[in-house]
């Protein structure tokens, strides 16, 4: 009930906003009501279930032999990230009717914040492998529509676009690894393939094997597993993401920090039974994220702008939560990841929408712009801090608690089989390098350093003079931003009590690793200030490579060298088509008419002499015949 | 009785109407076109839920006779016509093709409608065959008389190509039926279901191969194809809806009545050939989609690329393919045709729509038209909650576990190859969408507010497509055509129908399922 409730009422929003969205304040009143009502109806529903699952079937459909029985259901951690999706998409549309109040086409961008929302949420309740294929997809095309909301730049176009065709190329393997799921299990429902292929594969003397056939359940989850990776942006599919900063910052927050990015996490959490049994998937997942959240983190100290410095950070943490299920023995569970994932909401839509009231403050997202901003704004200040906090991961706050428990459970998983020990590695060097870029991106807005002005800003993404004439003459809307930031600073601390009301499956947190990770959050801190001595410490660490930094180590220059060839196939086969194929047609009917000349011609030419001998021996022929066959 | 006024009213007022041609006045013909498409759909509707028979004999000496009636695979077809007959008269009303008299367009386009009636309802060999027959000439009359105004020749050319490839198809269809209804010594569908089945193999492949090969031009399966997208360039609006939602069908339809249905064991032989074609030509029209510059010809190759995935569905031989199959040809109907509707305003506004030059953006230009190109091509890539998604995600899941084991890596192959095809298709659609709805032009007449100032001035400009120039100093380019391209009312009220009908198979399916199921059942069953 809850469940096709709160969907329900963010999809009828997100149609009726379509119908409203000339009227700006219809637009508005019709996104925030319904995402306060969602959110405050998920917050109960968070505190009210209890362990058990419950099953709501909807009406289902037959497909000869296979079962697709579309249900929904809810449990303990799927209220919970329900929670937290629905608070992220409440506090976006608040703060939205601010940051986008001179924008003509804000109802749209409000609508399409309801669909978006509703279909994260089909991801997060679904219990049918149909229903997260519909949600993962309208996810996709709704952050299509989102990224390039600002449609009149060309920048935000091609932006959207590359998003969409790089997801989209990863959902090959999601498709093709939940149809082989589902035709195995002989159903889409998601217990019943769990039950189908999770079982231990084992063969006796004579070959006869029972379970399910370990090679083929190994290929298909590391087909699902490369359409995760695609959604999270993980190598190699990471690059869609920083240059979807193109899109309006309350936007970035809820797709890319809070939702969209994560819902991999989501879905591998709900089938992980089976990824744990498939060595193959847990190898790639876990060798995948491992160079992605060094390298994401190494990209983030290096970025000339702040928003995409939060991007790549995105990317680092989300393959973090995806390290923890690549890890985790089977007999723990994926709760450390989908605890990380939750948290990792909280304090990035914070920063998110942080950056996003410094911004509007200077006019734009660079480093350069940024510089000192928090000086101008303390509620903006202390936001950042605890959101730059809780990404570092300090004990206490949500991050800090968050983090703790993937680093014990990669722990765990490290010393048993798997991919463990890559991935702790990688985990530790991302907490140094984590720390190191939180703090300088603290040091920069705070003005605590100086940031020299001939940083080359080229991915800058300026956010226009529009909005900053516009924070100066609406306080009222920019109180309600305020409020928003407070309710996510005061999560980000005190979230750690998701621990407490058991909404997570973890283990026991252990004293070793917390001190272990304080350490290295010190040996972070220390390597910014002392890069800091001499300015920016993201400049000093590029060391004059800030173009190369900027463009992602030219990853975008790879994917590019991917797309052209296709194209150019497409061209030999236009030519094909309209050369070889239709050239028979064309021939055929050129040679029809060339022959109905000739006749044409043969006719006209055609003298009574002649016809007088035809018609002779057309008598001759009739004659033989009739006389003949009395021979 | 009902059976005989669906499919003979259409036929009767069209043929009067072409007969009449300029003796009867605009408005009475125009008025006799409506009321006989309102009538055909209360009828269609009535009598998709009675679902009455109409049996006499025809040719009693042949053993032929006049045998119509509906059932679970036909119904949702002849909805679909007989609505898509209303919205192509209101459509005509609105913008009616030049090259002739109003009478014998709207005549024309009733003859084609009876026509797909008699093919969906008919339920003897021979009779649909003949229904099959009807339609050619009418469509050639419009391809060739009210076409593209600009070019002569390439009306003519479009016109043969069209005629010289369907007959083809149609002749070679017509031996696999004739030595079908001999062997079998019966040409009513509900006999043949069992009595082809008994053939031996050998004739049941020949038979197979006649009606699949002459049916798959009509599909259109690669590389059969090419007919499709000059027809579509030439035609006129409203004969390039009823081209991409009628006779498309009708195809299909054959092609599961046919050697599917009639002589099994001979069309599983050659169901991998089939469904290799229809995967290549999912790829082989989304590649041509990629560089297209004319847009009709683009969404014909894409039309040609969806049909793909409905054959893999049919060659899958299991019930889960016919229903993906079947259901994918209804979505696609409804897709193309509002993807026709869209473009086909824009053509008769600028004379053509070439991608190639710089396009003002719809989304700014002309909102509604602009939302109605967005929805098509969400479907055409096959979005959920939109109809495309349920036809080409379940042939994908049919074409993984098919009906004959022996084909298995064959078919898991096409099934991996098809999952690629829906990537070209978002990477088609979305060009689409970057050229024309958000587009690169803005049009100079506009007061540059200082959100653009901005964004021409200082963003690098990361324009993808070569060689097309970028922001500001292309402007002028679009001065040439006109903005005024927003629907008009005749053209909103069938966008807003056939919107509607994209959402609803997109968000319940299991309408359409429930009524396809018991027939799909009784057609896969029969199998010995």
């Amino acid at each position: 009930m809850t469940a096709y409730l709160l969907i329900g009422v963010l999809a009828a929003a997100g149609l009726l906003g379509l119908l409203v969205a000339r009227s700006p304040i219809a637009a508005r009143a019709v996104a925030v009501g319904a995402s306060g009502f969602v959110a405050i109806v998920a917050t109960g529903a968070m505190l009210r279930t209890s362990m058990e699952e419950l099953h709501e079937t909807a009406v289902g459909l037959q497909f000869g032999e296979l079962v697709v029985p579309l249900d929904l259901g809810t449990s303990r951690t799927t209220a919970a990230i329900a929670f937290v999706v629905a608070l992220v998409t409440a506090a976006v549309q608040i703060y939205s009717t601010w940051y986008l109040a001179s924008d003509d086409r804000q109802g749209i961008f409000a609508a399409n914040v309801s669909i978006f929302s509703a279909a994260m949420l089909l991801v997060v309740f679904s219990r049918d492998l149909v229903l997260t294929l519909i949600g993962w997809e309208v996810m996709g095309w709704c952050s299509y529509l989102l990224i390039g909301h600002w449609s009149r730049k060309a920048s935000a176009r091609r932006a959207a676009l590359k998003a969409f065709l790089v997801t989209r190329l990863a959902d090959i393997g999601f498709v093709l690894g939940v149809v082989g799921l589902a035709i195995g299990a002989r159903t889409t429902r998601l217990d019943d393939v769990v039950s189908t292929w999770a079982q231990a594969s084992t063969c006796d003397a004579l070959g006869a094997c029972t379970g399910p056939d370990a090679v083929l359940r190994n290929v298909l989850m590391c087909l699902l597993v490369i359409g995760v990776l695609g959604k999270s942006a993980s190598v190699p599919f990471q690059d869609w993401l920083a240059d979807a900063m193109e899109g309006p910052t309350p936007a970035s927050a809820l797709i890319h920090a809070a939702t969209m990015v994560a819902a991999g996490t989501v879905v591998l959490g709900s089938i992980f039974p089976v990824l744990a049994q498939a060595e193959a998937a847990r190898w790639l997942l876990g060798i995948a994220t491992a160079i992605t959240m060094v390298l994401a983190a190494v990209l983030a100290l290096g970025q000339s702008d702040l928003k995409r410095l939060l991007a790549w950070s995105t990317v680092s943490q989300v393959a973090i939560m995806l390290s923890a299920l690549a890890s985790a023995p089977a007999a723990d569970g994926p709760g450390a990841g989908l605890f990380h994932m939750w948290s990792h909401a909280i304090f990035k839509s914070l920063l998110f929408l942080a950056l996003g009231l410094l911004s509007v403050i200077v006019g734009g997202t660079s480093a350069v712009a940024l510089r000192g901003s928090a000086m101008r704004s303390r509620l903006g200040r202390w936001a950042l801090l605890f959101g730059l906090l809780s990404l570092s991961g300090v004990p206490i706050l949500v991050g800090g608690v968050s983090k703790e428990h993937v680093v014990e459970e990669v722990y765990a998983g490290a010393i048993a089989a798997g991919p463990g020990m890559v991935v702790l590695l990688a985990l530790l060097l991302t907490v140094v390098l984590t720390a190191a870029y939180s703090t300088r991106a603290y040091l920069v807005v705070a003005e605590l350093i100086d940031v020299p002005a001939t940083i080359a800003a080229e991915h800058a993404v300026p956010e226009s003079r529009r909005h900053r004439r516009q924070a100066t003459l609406d306080p009222a809307g920019r109180g309600a931003a305020n409020a928003v930031l407070l309710v996510l600073s005061v999560l980000s601390i005190v979230g750690g009590l998701a621990i407490t009301l058991r909404l997570f499956e973890v283990g026991e947190s252990s004293w070793t690793w917390t001190a272990v990770t304080v350490l290295l959050i010190a040996v972070g801190c220390g390597f910014a200030f002392a890069l800091a001595r001499e300015g920016d410490p993201g400049v000093r660490f590029v060391r004059g490579h800030s173009g190369w930094f900027d463009r992602g180590f030219g990853a975008d220059t790879a994917y590019l060298a991917v797309a052209r060839p296709v194209v150019r196939l497409a061209r030999v086969v236009a030519f094909l088509d309209r050369e070889v194929i239709d050239g028979y047609v064309q021939g055929a009917a050129a040679s029809t008419r060339i022959a109905g000349a000739l006749a044409e011609l043969g006719h006209r030419a055609e003298r009574a002499r002649l016809g007088v001998w035809l018609v002779g021996l057309g008598l001759i022929l009739v004659l033989a015949v009739g006389v003949l066959p009395w021979r | 009785m009902a059976l005989i006024v669906l499919v003979g009213l259409p036929l009767l007022v069209g043929a009067v109407l072409v007969v009449a041609g300029r003796a009867l006045a605009d408005r009475v013909s125009r008025g006799l076109a409506l009321a006989a498409v309102l009538v055909a759909l209360g009828v269609g509707i009535g009598a998709s839920w009675t679902r009455p028979s109409f049996d006499v004999a025809w040719l009693p000496e042949l053993g032929l006779r006049l045998h119509l009636a509906l059932d679970g695979v036909s119904v949702p077809l002849v909805l679909l016509t007989v609505v898509v007959g209303v919205l192509v008269v209101v459509l005509a009303r609105d913008s009616m093709p030049e090259g002739g008299s109003p009478a014998t367009v709207l005549g024309c386009l009733l003859l084609v409608e009876g026509g797909a009636l008699a093919t969906f309802a008919a339920r003897d060999a021979v009779l649909f065959f003949v229904a099959f027959e009807v339609v050619l000439i009418p469509m050639w009359v419009l391809i060739t008389r009210f076409g593209d105004p600009h070019d002569l020749r390439a009306r003519r050319e479009a016109g043969h190509r069209f005629l010289l490839y369907t007959v083809i198809g149609s002749t070679l269809m017509l031996i696999g039926i004739l030595v079908l209804v001999t062997s079998a010594g019966t040409s009513d569908f509900s006999e043949l279901l069992s009595a082809g089945a008994e053939l031996p193999r050998g004739r049941q492949l020949t038979i197979a191969l006649l009606l699949t090969v002459g049916l798959a031009v009509k599909v259109p399966v690669f590389p059969l194809h090419t007919w499709l997208p000059s027809a579509h360039t030439i035609a006129p609006t409203v004969g390039s809806v009823l081209l991409a939602a009628i006779l498309l069908k009708m195809g299909t339809y054959g092609l599961v009545r046919l050697p599917l249905a009639s002589v099994p064991e001979g069309f599983a032989v050659i169901a991998p050939w089939l469904a290799i074609a229809g995967v290549v030509g999912i790829i082989w029209g989304a590649l041509v989609c990629l560089v297209e510059r004319d847009l009709k010809r683009l969404i014909a190759y894409s039309s040609v690329a969806h049909m793909g995935f409905v054959v893999l569905g049919i060659a899958s031989g299991t019930e889960i393919g016919l229903q993906a199959a079947l259901y994918g040809n209804l979505a696609h109907g409804v897709i193309s045709a509002l993807l026709f509707v869209v473009v086909g305003g824009l053509k008769s506004r600028w004379g053509s729509v070439d991608l190639g030059r710089v396009l003002p953006a719809l989304r700014e230009v002309a909102p509604h038209r602009g939302f109605f190109l967005i929805l098509g091509l969400a479907a055409a890539l096959g979005l959920p909650g939109l109809a495309g998604f349920w036809g080409e995600f379940f042939a994908i899941v049919a074409a993984w576990q098919p009906a004959d084991l022996a084909d298995i890596a064959v078919m898991r192959t096409c099934a991996v190859v098809a999952a690629i095809g829906g990537l070209l298709a978002a990477a088609y659609s979305l060009r689409v969408a970057n050229l024309l709805w958000i587009g690169d032009a803005h049009p100079v007449e506009w007061s540059l507010d200082e959100e653009m100032e901005d964004s021409i001035s200082s963003s690098s400009d990361h324009s993808t497509d070569a060689g097309r120039g970028a922001g500001a100093g292309a402007g002028s380019g679009s001065r040439e055509l006109s903005t005024e391209v927003e629907t008009s009312g005749g053209e909103r009220l069938v966008l807003l129908v056939l919107s509607a009908g994209i959402f609803g198979l997109g968000l319940m399916p299991w309408w359409a399922m429930d009524v396809m199921a018991p027939s799909i059942q009784s057609l896969i069953g029969v199998r010995p």
